[in-house]
């Protein structure tokens, strides 16, 4: 290689290492200030090293919160909900990607067209909707609604696509069911895809916000997320920083331990069949 | 076909629509119900215990003269802006410098960058707001160190979006990132091959041969970028909660507010349809500026 192609290389890995610092440095950040007793300075750059470091923040952030609560609640909704959507998701993909059926075409164009929809739009008689079912507490209000995506399933038809139909076919002969089609040819093929999507779903259920701040209502239900935007301000008194810090490093710990262990699923695998179609 | 050969597949199939089934009940339920309800009450006047008043097309009038809102949209559209210029940006520089097969340590790159993707937007964004913040904040330290004036972030009308907008940067752009390497390896290097046969630089290959071959992604993430983008809601809510004043508000955040705090369920679901139709109207034009520059691509590589 020559000298130029060198140097441009350099850059290059100087570019990326600058960046890489900028995403990982409020993680440190957070973490770093997690265990610094309150009386320690957080401000200036000399204060990144905690002096005298230790765990009572997180003592004390359990004691403002139902936090293991919390987080049992997080865990149920994000679970379940990944579990179920990623079936339903799949099934409904494999359905548009591998049988003809009347209307096929007008009923997957509808599927893309309700994308375009914000879920914010109906809000208001969501939250009546709720109510009238007796969901509001209830985990039922956080993962019934989107048990099955249209995005998800517009991935999964991405995927199955490319199953072979003449194993298919050859099931269907020696008597199989399209269920079991589903369950022992094609849902062992498209595992990576699943477990891709499955940690998108996952992430995005664990983070969700909005809803859980509006369907529930009652501090022991409230899932994680809810309970340490609370943290700022609770019993009335502002929250010291390091306390803080313990909640969301709580908060981000699962997501982070997820996000390694199911790294191999390249989700970016999973993004190419998206633009490709 | 006739109809009754029609009704024959469409029983013969019938597990085909089972499978699919779920998607368009939970839809029916949660989406289209709600959403024609919305659209009933942008007409009323209620607060969800007494008796609905119609009031006509009163609360599209009131939103036309409610200063909160039009800044809530002018705050959004200004994220917006930001996001798809630096987002679209950003993501594009990284994932051209990671799309070189050669480059040692991709993966640990690409694991490490999209790191900020996962995090939790509420745990983060008090991570900034502590980072932000005008007494103790990391920024300002900083500032002080290097002795320049240290700033309000969060508490003045001009500064408050600048946290919301660096925060979503800073946790969209991996997504689409990545998005951008699965298109970038669909260009057959071949094209590049060439273009450096004819002597053409980088910036010329930028021009000519990826930006043409992204533009289906680039396409995508437009209109991705679009959506996600006027429906922020979290980043103002945990920063800033959408002041000072209206400085930072957003319009979910508005519409939330309207709904649930004042219980003023007409006008909030006329807000909502604002939104829906902003975002129709935003789509539609990409939608039609896209198909039109994308025939003048393929004359020029045909």
């Amino acid at each position: 290689m020559n000298a130029r192609g060198g140097a441009s290389r350099a850059v290059t890995h100087v570019v990326l290492i600058a960046w890489c610092v900028l995403s990982v440095f409020p993680l440190l950040w957070m973490i770093g200030t997690s265990i610094k007793p309150v009386t320690e300075a957080i401000g200036g750059l000399g204060s990144m090293i905690p002096r005298s470091p230790s765990a009572a923040n997180y003592a004390r952030v359990a004691g403002l919160l139902p936090l293991a609560r919390n987080t049992l609640n997080s865990f149920i909704v994000a679970v379940s909900g990944t579990i179920i959507t990623v079936f339903l998701c799949s099934l409904a993909g494999f359905a548009f990607a591998k049988y003809s059926f009347p209307g096929r075409d007008a009923l997957f164009l509808f599927l893309l067209a309700t994308m375009l929809i914000p879920p914010e739009a109906g809000i208001v008689p969501t939250f009546l909707i709720m109510k009238r079912l007796g969901w509001i507490n209830t985990y039922w209000a956080l993962i019934v609604p989107r048990a099955a995506t249209a995005i998800g399933i517009f991935y999964m038809r991405q995927y199955i696509a490319s199953f072979p139909t003449e194993i298919m076919e050859q099931a269907r002969i020696d008597g199989c069911s399209e269920l079991r089609i589903y369950g022992r040819l094609v849902l062992p093929v498209v595992l990576p895809a699943l477990a891709a999507w499955a940690t998108i779903a996952f992430i995005a259920r664990w983070n969700d916000f909005m809803w859980p701040l509006l369907l529930m209502r009652s501090k022991d239900m409230y899932t994680l997320m809810v309970s340490i935007s609370i943290l700022p301000v609770s019993e009335g008194l502002s929250t010291p920083w390091p306390v803080i810090m313990a909640g969301t490093t709580i908060a981000v710990a699962p997501l982070i331990c997820v996000y390694v262990i199911m790294q191999r699923y390249q989700v970016s695998g999973l993004t190419l069949g998206a633009v490709k179609g | 076909m006739t109809p009754h050969q029609t009704m024959r597949r469409i029983w013969k199939m019938r597990h085909a629509y089972a499978f699919i089934a779920p998607f368009y009940l939970l839809f029916l339920v949660f989406g289209a119900f709600p959403l024609v309800w919305s659209f009933i009450l942008t007409f009323n006047e209620w607060d969800g215990l007494r008796p609905m008043k119609a009031v006509g097309l009163r609360n599209y009038a009131l939103l036309l003269r409610d200063q909160r809102f039009l800044d809530a949209i002018g705050n959004t559209a200004v994220y917006w802006a930001a996001n798809v210029v630096f987002i679209l940006a950003l993501s594009l520089l990284m994932a051209s410098l990671l799309n070189d097969r050669r480059l040692g340590g991709r993966h640990a790159y690409r694991l490490v960058l999209f790191l900020p993707n996962v995090t939790a937007t509420v745990a983060v964004g008090l991570v900034f707001r502590m980072v932000f913040d005008y007494n103790s904040g990391l920024i300002n330290g900083i500032l002080e160190a290097l002795r320049l004036p240290v700033l309000p972030w969060l508490n003045s009308t001009g500064l408050s979006k600048v946290p919301v907008m660096v925060l979503s940067i800073w946790r969209d752009t991996p997504w689409y990132m990545l998005i951008m390497i699965s298109g970038l390896q669909t260009i057959s290097p071949e094209l590049y091959q060439a273009a450096t046969v004819d002597g053409a630089g980088r910036l010329q290959k930028l021009l000519h041969v990826t930006l043409p071959g992204l533009s289906p992604v680039l396409f995508f993430c437009f209109i991705a970028l679009t959506i996600d983008s006027f429906r922020i809601f979290t980043e103002p809510y945990i920063l800033t909660g959408g002041g000072p004043g209206s400085s930072s508000l957003s319009i979910v955040q508005y519409l939330y507010e309207s709904g649930f705090t004042a219980f003023k369920l007409g006008y909030a679901s006329s807000i909502a349809y604002v939104l829906t139709l902003i975002l129709l109207v935003v789509s539609a034009a990409q939608v039609i500026a896209f198909r039109n520059r994308g025939s003048v691509v393929e004359e020029k590589t045909a």
